[in-house]
């Protein structure tokens, strides 16, 4: 990829063939041990992964969790968007308070610290608050961190609308792995891949079949699959049930993915902020590896696969794919320019597919039940397979559900999640994650597709539905989400390293918003950027600017 | 086997693998660029050689990319001059002073006409100078994150002495462990200030040096 650094993923390499770690998980391991990351860290973490101490040095300076100072008690509030339509931010400022230190900042003594974390996908009960290993979120969590006496909240409970679940079947058998290794050649089940129209689960939309017919076409000594479990969006814990709840579903998807393409390793880049993801890959895997499933001979087949599960560190950006397998390989997550694409040139400089987890979660229904079946679950529209998607607190009946295409978002929101708590109204949605636009309410009767919510300046995106009530104030959404925008920048290309930053300071001033200065800067971003991030982040400020112009404080 | 493209109106051919910007300078035409050195590799960060490509939805940055059969590219188009000026509009705004006269970013602001007063000022570079080193100086307030000087130590020095540092509008750059050149491997080669598009890195010239 154009922009990471040939010399340095080439010492990664050589190093990973030792079995070296990488630099960020030397770091993150000093971190857990003493809590912050000293230069002696550094220095050893230089020499155990073999890159040079300034690019350890800049690895220590990107990643939220290395830069925020600990104390002996660290809180981490969720300032991501499910916990702002809650509160407008109100829990963080008494957390503030209540703990007498300041957001991002450590007490004198050494005590306490808090910082912000966006998000930590308990957004079926927001707010949401890690106090050292425990999250707790919902009504009285801050009084609860504030007299000491956090528990473990609630996890969701996932519901498929389907007779027959397929992402949230409840029991998993590998049928589809078994099928594809004892009765059916790689190029056959990548025919079927292709054949189902399996779109990318994680934003973009891309053909997941055409992905990997360019990796299992590009030239390379190995192939790696990569599972991108970096579900950053605020609003969105969709790819933290399927990792949590059903771990070997992933693992099988990858399996199918690695045969089709002919890979014989597998990662899956989880987030800091779901500690229980990693472990119960982990688990998951180790199971897998036990019954003959992973490991040097598939189901007793001449295909050998297996996997590593990998923690990342606190950054958005990380979602995109080309800073995620910077990530993967310990450097600093910033993004690249493609061509050469990850299917060409990924990690380890190797041909590499980058999926969402979701993505890849679909594939074994194809494997075992074919393309038909999967194109079949969707009659309503042009979109293939079935969607996970989330709700927030404000719904009735918050959670995950496993929907077909193509149904409206009144179906979704009324029907299912039941409309708002206390009889509140839907002001507005963001649907699909940060960069994705905002319907307002009077829109409901669109349908959740691809090119529909596209008509309506929208995306599907990961499938996350937040929604404000009629009490938001429409001026401080803009502005936390702007916030988040400009927080959450690589800062590799110049105009959303800027950009995002100034819009963020035109709300944040409270002083009137020239319009015309704004629409120029959106177009800059839009236009100009390198990758989604700060090509999308003007998208839901756009949908503000159209549908609630008088309540943005324009000049 | 070659590539036929069409810039600015003149049909030419190209190698594969070619990117829009060789292309251009090839054919004796260029663009405005700040984080590109032909002596490195291409980087996309400054979109500053942004271009208009018939058919495509936007402007496309000239550095990487590839050439395809058949593309039309406008070097002049409007929307693609556009964003590049804003883009450095914005690079002005971090600047707590404008850049010095002799420099690439002052040459090209010049060439996109961006003078005046700044339509999205706001917060700007801390001052934070590391005079260190004997002669190699580093004004950080300058840096514009464009990466040529951590390109030419990993690039063309193998030294690996510079690294990017922060995140977002606090990156910046430095050497080592932040501890100064000559605590880093630097081996004071001044391919780093060579590139500087900025004056961030500086070799203090023996007259400057004849004043401190």
């Amino acid at each position: 990829m154009m922009g990471m650094s040939h010399n340095l993923v080439e010492i990664v390499r050589r190093h990973h063939e030792q079995d070296a770690p990488t630099a960020l998980e030397v770091l993150k391991e000093a971190l857990e041990d003493h809590g912050e990351i000293t230069d002696d860290d550094r220095r050893v973490a230089a020499e155990r992964s073999g890159l040079p101490e300034a690019a350890v040095y800049g690895v220590s300076t990107f990643y939220d969790d290395l830069l925020q100072p600990r104390g002996r008690r660290h809180v981490r509030v969720c300032t991501g968007t499910a916990c702002f339509a809650a509160t407008g931010d109100v829990h963080v400022r008494q957390l503030a308070a209540g703990l007498d230190v300041q957001l991002g900042e450590r007490s004198g003594d050494g005590e306490v610290s808090l910082a912000e974390t966006v998000c930590l996908g308990f957004c079926h009960s927001s707010p949401a608050v890690r106090d050292g290993d425990t999250i707790d979120a919902g009504p009285g969590v801050v009084e609860r961190v504030l007299e000491g006496t956090t528990r473990a909240a609630s996890e969701p409970k996932p519901q498929s609308v389907l007779d027959q679940p397929v992402l949230l079947a409840p029991a998993h058998d590998w049928k589809g792995l078994r099928r594809a290794v004892s009765t059916r050649d790689p190029e056959t089940l990548l025919e079927q891949v292709k054949a189902a129209q399996v779109r990318g689960r994680g934003g973009a939309g891309f053909p997941a079949g055409t992905k990997w017919e360019f990796a299992r076409n590009a030239p390379g000594e190995r192939k790696f699959i990569v599972a991108n479990g970096d579900e950053g969006d605020p609003g969105s814990y969709i790819d933290k049930v399927l990792m949590e709840e059903h771990p070997a579903l992933l693992l099988e998807g990858m399996a199918l993915a690695a045969y089709a393409v002919g890979a014989d390793h597998g990662f899956v880049l989880t987030r800091s902020e779901y500690p229980r993801s990693k472990p119960e890959l982990e688990v998951a895997a180790a199971t897998a590896r036990a019954a003959g499933i992973l490991g040097p001979a598939v189901l007793g087949s001449n295909f050998s696969f297996d996997v590593t599960i990998v923690e990342g560190a606190g950054s958005y950006v990380v979602g995109e794919e080309t800073a995620l397998l910077a990530c993967l390989q310990g450097l600093r997550g910033t993004v690249s320019a493609r061509p050469p694409f990850p299917a060409q040139r990924g990690l380890h400089g190797m041909p590499t597919v980058v999926n969402n987890v979701e993505t890849l979660c679909n594939i074994p229904l194809i494997a075992r039940e074919g393309a038909e079946a999967y194109r079949a679950l969707s009659p309503g529209g042009p979109t293939s397979g079935t969607k996970l998607v989330c709700f927030n607190e404000r719904f009735e009946r918050p959670g995950v559900y496993e929907v077909p295409f193509a149904i409206t978002l009144r179906d979704l929101c009324e029907d299912l999640a039941g409309g708002l708590v206390d009889g509140h109204e839907i002001k507005a949605l963001q649907i699909g994650g940060p960069l994705g636009g905002i319907l307002p309410g009077w829109k409901l009767d669109t349908r959740f597709d691809f090119e529909d919510l596209e008509a309506e300046g929208c995306m599907l995106g990961h499938g996350a539905i937040v929604a404000f009530d009629e009490t938001t104030d429409i001026r401080a959404l803009a502005t936390h989400l702007l916030h988040f925008g400009a927080a959450e920048s690589c800062g590799k290309c110049f105009p959303c390293r800027i950009g995002l930053r100034r819009a963020h300071e035109m709300f944040a001033t409270g002083t009137p918003v020239d319009r015309d200065r704004l629409e120029a800067l959106l177009e800059t971003l839009e236009l100009g950027s390198l990758c989604a991030h700060g090509g999308a982040m003007p998208a839901p400020i756009r949908s503000l600017l159209a549908h609630f112009p008088e309540e943005l404080g324009l000049a | 086997m070659t590539i036929g493209i069409e810039i600015d109106g003149t049909a030419t051919e190209v190698a594969p693998g070619t990117t829009v910007l060789e292309a251009v300078r090839a054919l004796g035409g260029d663009v405005p660029v700040l984080c590109f050195d032909k002596r490195q590799d291409p980087f996309g960060a400054c979109r500053v050689c942004m271009v208009g490509v018939q058919g495509s939805p936007g402007p496309v940055a000239a550095c990487t990319t590839p050439c395809r059969e058949g593309m039309v590219v406008d070097t002049r188009d409007a929307t693609a001059r556009r964003i590049a000026a804003a883009t450095v509009e914005l690079v002005l705004s971090e600047l707590p002073q404008p850049p010095a006269e002799h420099t690439e970013l002052a040459a090209v602001a010049r060439e996109l006409g961006v003078t005046g007063e700044l339509r999205w000022p706001g917060e700007q570079h801390a001052h934070a100078h590391d005079e260190r080193h004997p002669y190699l100086a580093l004004q950080h307030e300058l840096c514009i994150s464009c990466g040529r000087c951590v390109r030419a130590c990993d690039e063309v020095q193998g030294a690996f002495a510079l690294t990017a540092t922060g995140r977002g509008f606090e990156a910046n750059v430095t050497a080592g462990l932040d501890a100064g050149f000559r605590e880093s491997t630097c081996v004071s080669c001044g391919a780093c200030a060579d590139t500087c598009p900025t004056d961030a890195i500086t070799e203090m010239s023996l007259l400057a040096l004849g004043e401190r």
